[in-house]
């Protein structure tokens, strides 16, 4: 296995005494896109920062190891884990403007990301940073270093943020809805982008997102959240066609057609999310699942190969084909 | 920016004109100088003549424009008191209060920032808590008893400093921390507020994601823009640093233009209160234009298309 580039296992982050990402586990392949969805709140973009250890000072990682090519991010003093930020892993966030100082040109913040890593003189890393905007196909390079983050729109600014993320070549970049914030024909362009790049650099990326137009258009695999746990873990088309978890089964069947709008966002399923303090005992989406029996009350499913690559955190997952209407 | 600049010079001047005639008006109204300047027992008629020699029986509107025309021809006037111009009066204390206002900036500046950043990036912490105490020591205690307490102190019960009037640098030490402890709190506080401020922005995150430490972000990144909203208040409070340094000066017995404001006032040589007046508010005037100039400069949203 040693295409495995990544591995988080049982990843679990605490707020307050509570685990809002609770034992999260899940792999990467090299150069694979990993889409990882679910309900607002869920516990996504904790899952992210906490791969970084760049989690809000209220939030903890209490447990569990995040395994990138062979190394225990998790484990590393924070010196250590420093040197890999921007270098082996980066990440990318919704709001590209506000991720960039205001008060720094674009240019000095490619330099500053390369010039950390790379022991390099201020020329050096300028012609990199010029040479990562040509990558990220903003033209005018030497111009557009000059310029100042509120000269630029919404999509170069994530553009800059892709090429900030990626000047160093790391082998995973997280995207945190980098496209949320852009408009259709943007959110369009970037997601080009990033598909040219990953297939460039043989780069992997982990998209975080509510969209599943976003999902068919990039990811390879999926994996499903719900209230702090992964449900369910699936390549892409095998997802779509036959989802054995009840909740992504909901989740497909309130999305209009796969191939039609990227805009298509997960639509409401009946209920709403348990909060923190309700979760219970047993499986969390019991409250709103219509295959809910006693034992789901009772007793949590584990995540469960249930095929070649596909996963699924349900006690009636075998059910769930024959039971629910397919995604029309 | 140019139309910018012009249009804060406009304000600035039409401030320092409302300063100049409240000033004015309320001297007038606080009662005739003449009486204060005739010797006991003088006679009815001496009296009138000098008010007429003065200029003082003519209508306050009269005095005010002969005195705004004498303002425009830079002619400030003479101190009826002394018989010297109100400049060249000015000119001499003011050495002394400058001196005193940059000792106590510095102390401001340099113990407040510091100390606010301080208290930012190690918030919730020992540290915090202790140099907040000192804050809050710094901000609620009245110039003047600050003063008294610092003589009291170090000079009388200590006797490590003077206490009183001006000669070389030490004795500018307990002068410049009391006239500085409320500024240096203004500033701490300041300077915490604007660093906690940035520290929450999601571009600290994105810097750390790059791979920089959480002391290279604040260096690099938050200072610079925590700076805007404190260099601000930085020119704000070297005008407030100069109505202070009335208090100060009284209590140091301090030769400066505070002390001058006093004695003019008490002598009612009000045409030397005119010009001390006016210098402190168009300093005041010019630092809050200067400081809105730094902010337009420091943001590049404003200096590149404001
Ligand atoms: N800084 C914080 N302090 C306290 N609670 C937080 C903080 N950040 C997140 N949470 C809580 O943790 C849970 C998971 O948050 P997270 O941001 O990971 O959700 P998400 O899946 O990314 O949602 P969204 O789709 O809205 O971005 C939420 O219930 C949220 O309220
Ligand atoms: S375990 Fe039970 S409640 Fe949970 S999803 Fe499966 S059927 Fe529904
Ligand atoms: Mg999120």
């Amino acid at each position: 296995m040693s295409d495995v580039l990544l591995a988080v296992e049982n990843l679990t982050v605490d707020i307050g005494g509570t685990a809002v990402v609770d034992g999260v586990s899940f792999a990467m392949r090299r150069g694979e896109v990993l889409a990882l969805v679910g309900e607002s709140g869920c516990g996504k973009s904790l899952t992210a920062m906490a791969l970084l250890r760049l989690l809000p000072p209220a939030a903890r990682l209490a447990a569990g190891r995040v395994v990138l090519e062979g190394q225990d991010l998790a484990a590393l003093p924070e010196r250590a884990m420093r040197r890999l930020r921007g270098e082996a892993l980066s990440i990318i966030f919704q709001e590209p403007t506000a991720s960039l100082d205001p008060l720094a040109t674009v240019g000095s913040q490619i330099v500053e990301a390369y010039r950390v890593h790379r022991g390099v003189t201020r020329a050096e890393a300028r012609r990199a940073a010029r040479d990562m905007l040509d990558a990220v196909g903003i033209p005018d390079a030497e111009r557009r270093l000059e310029q100042y983050p509120f000269e630029l729109s919404g999509g170069m600014c994530q553009r800059i943020m892709i090429a900030i993320a990626l000047v160093c070549g790391p082998s995973l970049l997280v995207a945190d809805e980098p496209t949320t914030a852009l408009d259709v024909t943007i959110q369009a362009q970037i997601l080009d982008l990033m598909r040219k790049l990953v297939a460039e650099r043989g780069a992997s990326i982990l998209i975080i997102t509510h969209d599943m137009g976003v999902v068919a258009d990039i990811a390879d695999r999926v994996a499903v959240m719900y209230a702090g746990r992964v449900v369910e873990v699936a390549p892409v088309a095998e997802l779509f066609a036959s989802p054995r978890h009840p909740y992504t089964a909901l989740l497909l069947a309130s999305v209009p057609r796969l191939d039609a709008t990227p805009k298509a966002q997960l639509a409401t399923i009946e209920g709403r999310v348990p909060s923190p303090d309700e979760f219970g005992v047993g499986c969390r989406f019991a409250g709103r699942c219509p295959l809910a029996v006693q034992r789901c009350h009772e007793a949590p499913p584990a995540l469960a190969d249930i095929g070649r690559d596909h996963a699924a955190a349900c006690w009636r997952s075998a059910d769930v084909a024959r039971l629910m209407e397919p995604a029309s | 920016m140019a139309g910018y600049a012009f249009w804060r010079l406009v304000q600035a001047a039409i401030a320092v004109f409302g300063v100049m005639t409240i000033v004015f008006v309320i001297m007038r109204l606080a009662g005739d100088p003449t009486l204060l300047l005739v010797p006991e027992g003088a006679t009815r008629e001496h009296i009138e003549a000098l008010r007429h020699e003065l200029g003082f029986d003519r209508p306050i509107a009269v005095q005010y424009v002969a005195y705004l025309a004498d303002v425009l021809r830079l002619d400030f006037g003479q101190s009826v008191v002394q018989r010297l111009p109100a400049t060249a009066i000015l000119a001499s204390r003011l050495p002394y209060t400058l001196e005193l206002a940059l000792g106590a900036s510095a102390i401001a500046l340099l113990v407040g920032i510091p100390a606010g950043v301080a208290m930012a990036v190690w918030r919730g912490g020992a540290l915090e808590r202790l140099l907040a105490t000192f804050v809050v020591t710094g901000q609620s205690m009245p110039t003047f008893l600050s003063g008294i307490l610092l003589i009291l102190v170090f000079g009388v019960l200590l006797g490590w400093l003077p206490t009183s009037g001006s000669g070389g640098l030490s004795s500018l030490v307990l002068p410049s921390i009391a006239l500085g402890a409320l500024s240096m709190a203004t500033f701490a506080r300041m300077a915490r507020i604007a660093v906690v401020d940035e520290l929450s922005k999601d571009y600290v995150r994105a810097a750390r994601a790059r791979g920089l430490s959480q002391g290279a972000v604040v260096v690099r990144h938050v200072l610079r823009n925590a700076a805007v909203p404190v260099v601000t208040i930085a020119a704000l409070e070297f005008g407030n640093l100069l109505a202070g340094a009335v208090i100060v000066e009284t209590v140091f017995a301090w030769p400066g233009i505070g002390q001058l404001a006093i004695q003019s006032i008490q002598s009612r040589d009000f045409v030397v209160v005119q010009v001390v007046v006016l210098f402190v508010s168009v300093i005041y005037v010019a630092m809050s234009l200067l400081a809105d100039l730094a902010y337009a400069w420091l943001d590049p949203r404003i200096r590149l298309h404001g």
